[in-house]
């Protein structure tokens, strides 16, 4: 086993009574990256993490942290491991001091040694004076940094944050951010984390998972996975059959049709292609009301991977169509 | 070794401390066992008194009274309802009672903030520890039942004040008792709470089983004049025996049955303990949080 891989995930499968929650997943996380695991409620982002925290037995499939079996070592993970759970998991009734005090505690951590760390820690996350102010009056980004600091506060050579931005401010979001950012810089940490927002893990993560339906649908750094548009999304909205116009444009890699008249171009230069796109429009009688292109985000990346599932939403949901497109596969 | 010795001292100074900072929680639990003794206590203490028992309208038959002194009579039924409460009047012996009850309710209040702190999720943090599990939940229970003590001995020292039958002398041993039925209950509540993720689930359960433990143990009434089931589940039921050590300690009430001794009632308390603190230690080894 290489030393520079500190979690391996093998065929992990987990079955609640008969929901399916992670359906066969692998994955490696090297050491000193960051691991970012993308995608929707209920993907089994949360259900796989909480398999490699040891609070969950999977039902098939293995996974090593460090070198440890999560099902057979799992005190010696637990050391290696610190976690920021999606729920926050403190004592309301206590000050900050005494959360980390008996954290410490747990950890084997005692005395001065403790107490300096404690005291390090909060300044870190710029909760030094609120210290021995009972958790209960905190803001949930107060929380959450506490929570950080708590994780961090056995030294872990792993550390886990499970949606930490979810139902943060934007100010609050952006110091989470910052203290990623530099855990990453001046400690070398290796992180994994999930979350349901692209903007996040293209911000954080050195590699990306993208998790749909419990299992991996695509896995790489973000220009990995932004290269599987292509260089440029162009998104037209039409008079006339967009089906039939799509056929016409050959030198698209992918056309998609989303909501009335609207089609998604994927091209590799879109500034090139435009008065190509409009000369066929012309040819063949077709009306081009509006244009727009951009680049793709891993907002782009991750419909083109879940169309299917968002189709079905859009059934249920008419409101939204104008959002969530609705795409066909270009029939060559 | 030694980090499991910590992990348990983090958990009993966990729960002292939530302990100090909820004062409605101390409050609500002392609540309690004062209104029965105001209301049970004053109320059947009267009732089970022979100085307000009106004699003339019951024996309005003069030739009794004739022969017999009103006075006699009265020390007669005096002595009678002294018996029957073992040597002390009615509240001294339901004060007795109630510190041990004290200790019990509150025994099962601890398993409601296990459910709690699976809502809120601080057991999740201590399910994620390298620490024993066994430690954390034994350090759980022993801080708990530190506290219930404590609180049975608020109730004692108010109990001071009501009767002058209480032995202080007999209180460290009587709380000795209090503290090991304690242990044994709150191991008890643990292991249930560990099985329930609401907190409605929890207490239907709990008061299934805390109203008949409570009603045949011998806090409101004496054991040795139960009809004979109940005596069968008095015998069973460990706070009998908790019960029956604090009232002997603390009043010198030896009202018991067969074998019943202040040595057997502490060993059978002891056993009782061991065995509910080792099950809820089991079953919190073996917790994940899909239950």
């Amino acid at each position: 086993m290489p030393m520079d891989e500190i979690v391996i995930v093998e065929n992990l499968v987990k079955k609640f009574k008969d929901v399916t929650a992670v359906d066969g997943i692998s994955f490696t996380i090297k050491k000193g990256e960051i691991f970012a695991l993308l995608g929707p409620n209920g993907a089994g982002k949360t259900t796989t993490i909480h398999i490699i925290a040891t609070l969950l037995r999977p039902t098939s499939g293995r996974v090593f942290v460090g070198k440890y079996d999560v099902t057979k070592d799992p005190n010696k993970v637990r050391e290696k491991i610190g976690i920021v759970f999606q729920d926050p998991s403190l004592d309301n009734q206590l000050t900050a001091y005494d959360n980390m005090y008996i954290h410490g505690k747990l950890y084997g951590l005692r005395g001065r040694e403790l107490h300096e760390k404690i005291m390090k820690l909060l300044e870190f996350v710029d909760l030094k004076e609120y210290a021995y102010k009972q958790v209960r009056y905190f803001s949930g980004g107060m929380r959450r940094r506490l929570e950080i600091a708590r994780s961090l506060l056995h030294e872990p050579e792993l550390l886990i944050l499970d949606e930490p931005t979810i139902g943060l401010d934007p100010q609050s979001r952006a110091k989470i951010w910052d203290y990623i950012h530099m855990l990453k810089k001046e400690h070398d940490m290796t992180i994994l984390l999930t979350t349901h927002y692209m903007d996040e893990a293209e911000e954080l993560a050195n590699r990306i998972a993208i998790m749909d339906h419990g299992k991996i649908i695509a896995l790489g750094t973000v220009e990995q996975l932004k290269a599987m548009l292509g260089k440029d999304v162009i998104y037209l909205t039409l008079d006339g059959n967009a089906k039939e116009f799509c056929e016409k444009l050959i030198f698209a890699k992918d056309c998609n049709i989303i909501g009335n008249n609207r089609i998604e171009l994927l091209v590799d230069n879109a500034p090139r292609y435009l008065p190509e796109i409009f000369r066929i429009a012309l040819t063949n009688g077709i009306g081009i009301r509006e244009v727009s292109y951009r680049r793709p985000t891993l907002n782009e990346v991750f419909l083109h991977l879940t169309g299917r599932e968002l189709r079905e939403s859009l059934e249920e949901t008419p409101s939204i169509i104008q959002k969530l497109p609705l795409r066909w596969r270009r029939s060559r | 070794m030694s980090r499991d010795l910590d992990a348990l001292i983090a958990l009993i100074y966990r729960q002292l401390k939530r302990w100090a900072v909820s004062r409605s929680r101390i409050i609500s639990i002392i609540i309690q066992p004062l209104l029965w003794i105001i209301f049970l206590g004053l109320g059947f203490g009267t009732v089970f008194s022979a100085q307000n028992i009106e004699l003339s309208s019951t024996i309005n038959n003069s030739t009794i009274t004739k022969y017999i002194d009103p006075s006699i009579i009265r020390s007669i039924l005096s002595k009678y309802f002294t018996a029957i409460f073992g040597g002390v009047d009615y509240i001294t012996f339901l004060i007795t009672g109630m510190a041990a009850m004290t200790a019990f309710i509150g025994s099962f209040i601890s398993g409601i903030s296990v459910i709690w702190d699976k809502q809120f999720g601080f057991l999740k943090e201590t399910l994620v520890a390298p620490a024993s599990r066994k430690t954390i939940i034994l350090g759980r229970i022993i801080g708990d039942s530190i506290i219930n003590t404590v609180q049975s001995l608020i109730i004692i020292l108010l109990a001071l004040l009501i009767t002058h039958q209480i032995n202080p002398l007999g209180i460290p041993i009587a709380l000795l008792y209090i503290f090991m039925m304690s242990l044994g209950f709150t191991g008890l509540g643990v292991t249930i709470s560990l099985k329930f993720s609401s907190m409605e689930g929890f207490q239907m359960i709990v008061n299934l089983l805390t109203m008949p433990l409570m009603f045949m143990s011998g806090v409101f009434y004496p054991i040795n004049t139960m009809p004979d089931w109940m005596k069968v589940i008095a015998i069973m039921n460990p706070l009998t025996y908790c019960v029956y050590g604090t009232r002997y300690w603390l009043a010198g009430v030896k009202a018991s049955l067969g074998f019943m001794n202040p040595v057997t009632s502490l060993i059978i308390l002891m056993l009782f303990t061991a065995i509910f603190a080792t099950i809820a230690m089991f079953s919190f080894e073996k917790t994940t949080i899909e239950d």
